[in-house]
């Protein structure tokens, strides 16, 4: 039979929704793509599932149960959020702690570095289908947990640093039972990187996507290992050289590539890394000075005037910016700014002219945590301004 | 390209002890200090609610303590206990540091989950004596 007719079909862009219920999300996040036939043509992100007025609740609450509040922004970087606000209230009080507490703060905002970095690889590993991986690095990630668990008394929810200190002290036998882990978990993450940069399955699925510049990193503000791994040297680590960062050596972590790859190497080199100080800070523990305070003589009220506080979260560079009125035994104000905030929200641009299945790759490689980066600031870019959001008008979908 | 040797971990995996454990039946290796279920020994505690004040996940309520058991500290002149409600509470110990007289018992034990509420009112109880 002879083709008689021909019907032109016009190009259709296809919007296809990616979340907030995915199973490549592990977080409600809504990425609207718009697609002509496989390659995305623009995205948006569409956030908001997940806010919960954190912001607000510390307003109503004391400084101090404020703190086990701002642990629970976020559950994989729970110590440094705590780090983060703790110094904030320090600055405020002009009190610096013992040197036994500020290297056990470290020890413990590394050991939580290397879990949360190890679970985003696994996490990569699940999202490209290479599930059997996955188990491995989550199994050799509990080696870190534990670790954790023996230093803090909890396995995820730190709640150990407080002001002034630490909440608890390490005796020689924990000491011990840590560095041990850390040593049988060393050759473990050698291996995986190994993996990492010779497996074809993960060099096919990674090299090449998501490709960023430097300029692109500095235009929209990205921050931590996605800034890193695109050769921008930013640590806050190395810049503020905050608790016992100044006598601790480490390098800062670096990669030219820029893709996806090169972001998931960085997070593994920078395990290697925290391992490294994790050893050195239980090898060189200063004994001087008591790390732990007594909690029942905390201050209640905290002098007034405002303080900013920044540290280097896995994710990136967090920051805290609280405020007293000196009077109140609640802060009058406290702004986080977590990394995911950045990285996510402009990274829109980052998946044009990729294939569809590279989508939930380049999510992953940037960390999303979608818990940590629900704060609600309206900017209108048309009239240059910007307002807050109240609950109420929130709650009855206004906004 | 080299392959990582898959055959020397398959053998590895093959004759190693799985790495899951079978929860109910078998408890999952715990610290001895790990922060789990604490509740409040009455023969010390004064009813002070310092703790029902500062917990930050508002799980501990001041109760009466029932008739019938004696051994009460004499500084409890009300009367009262804290009842920590462990669905609501965190696990964050702040009730264990800030107690004035360190009436509060810790443990290591994690597994709350039954078919009751869980809540603290058997264990601060039996470390009284039951009178009649």
């Amino acid at each position: 039979m002879a083709i008689t007719k021909i019907v032109e079909v016009p190009l259709v862009i296809a919007e296809i929704p990616i979340g907030p219920q995915h199973p490549a999300l592990h977080e409600p996040l809504l990425l609207k793509v718009y697609a002509d036939g496989e390659e995305v043509v623009k995205v948006e992100v569409n956030t908001g599932y997940n806010h919960r007025g954190i912001e607000k609740l510390c307003e109503k609450n004391t400084y101090i149960k404020d703190l086990f509040i701002i642990g629970r922004v976020c559950g994989i970087c729970n110590a440094v959020h705590t780090d983060c606000y703790v110094r904030a209230l320090e600055y405020l009080l002009g009190l610096e702690p013992s040197p036994r507490a500020k290297y056990l703060r470290v020890l413990t905002m590394e050991l939580e570095r290397i879990h949360s970095h190890m679970l985003v690889n696994a996490t990569m590993a699940e999202v490209i289908g290479f599930d059997s991986l996955f188990m491995q690095i989550m199994l050799d990630r509990e080696k870190a947990m534990k670790a954790k668990e023996i230093l803090t008394g909890n396995r995820v929810m730190a709640d150990y640093i407080i002001v002034g200190g630490v909440r608890r002290d390490i005796d020689d036998a924990k000491k011990e039972k840590i560095k041990d882990l850390l040593l049988k978990l060393r050759p473990r993450v050698e291996y995986y990187k190994k993996v990492f940069e010779e497996d074809e399955t993960i060099v096919k699925r990674l090299v090449d996507v998501g490709r960023l510049k430097p300029v692109d990193v500095t235009l929209h503000s990205l921050v931590g290992p996605v800034a890193r791994a695109s050769g921008v040297r930013t640590d806050a680590r190395a810049e503020d050289k905050y608790d016992a960062y100044s006598e601790i050596p480490f390098n800062v972590v670096t990669r030219k590539e820029g893709d996806s790859w090169a972001r998931m190497m960085v997070r593994w080199d920078e395990v290697l890394e925290s391992i490294n100080i994790s050893l050195y800070i239980l090898d060189h523990l200063p004994s001087d000075g008591n790390a732990v305070p007594d909690e029942k003589r905390l201050p209640r009220i905290f002098p007034a005037g405002d303080s900013y506080a920044r540290v280097e979260a896995p994710r990136g560079e967090l920051t805290y910016y609280v405020m007293s009125d000196g009077r109140s035994t609640n802060p009058y104000r406290v702004k986080i700014r977590t990394p995911s905030f950045n990285n996510i929200i402009n990274s829109a641009f980052m998946y044009i002219g990729h294939s569809l299945a590279d989508v939930p790759v380049i999510l992953t490689s940037l960390d999303p945590c979608i818990s940590c980066m629900e704060r609600v600031t309206v900017v209108d870019l048309k009239n240059n301004t910007r307002y807050r959001v109240t609950v109420r008008e929130l709650a009855s979908g206004k906004v | 390209m080299t392959r990582p040797k898959l055959i020397e971990l398959v053998l590895k995996n093959l004759f190693s002890k799985p790495a899951t454990v079978q929860f109910p039946y078998q408890k999952t290796d715990v610290e001895p200090d790990y922060r789990g279920v604490q509740y409040a020994d009455l023969t010390k505690c004064i009813g002070c609610s310092l703790c029902a004040i500062e917990c930050p996940a508002d799980a501990i309520k001041m109760i009466k303590i029932p008739s019938g058991y004696e051994g009460v500290n004499k500084l409890n002149k009300n009367m009262i206990y804290p009842l920590i409600d462990y669905g609501k509470c965190v696990y964050c110990y702040r009730c264990v540091k800030v107690c004035p007289v360190n009436a509060f018992i810790t443990t290591n034990k994690y597994d709350i989950a039954g078919p009751s509420k869980p809540t603290s009112e058997e264990l601060s109880l039996s470390t009284l004596k039951k009178v009649g």
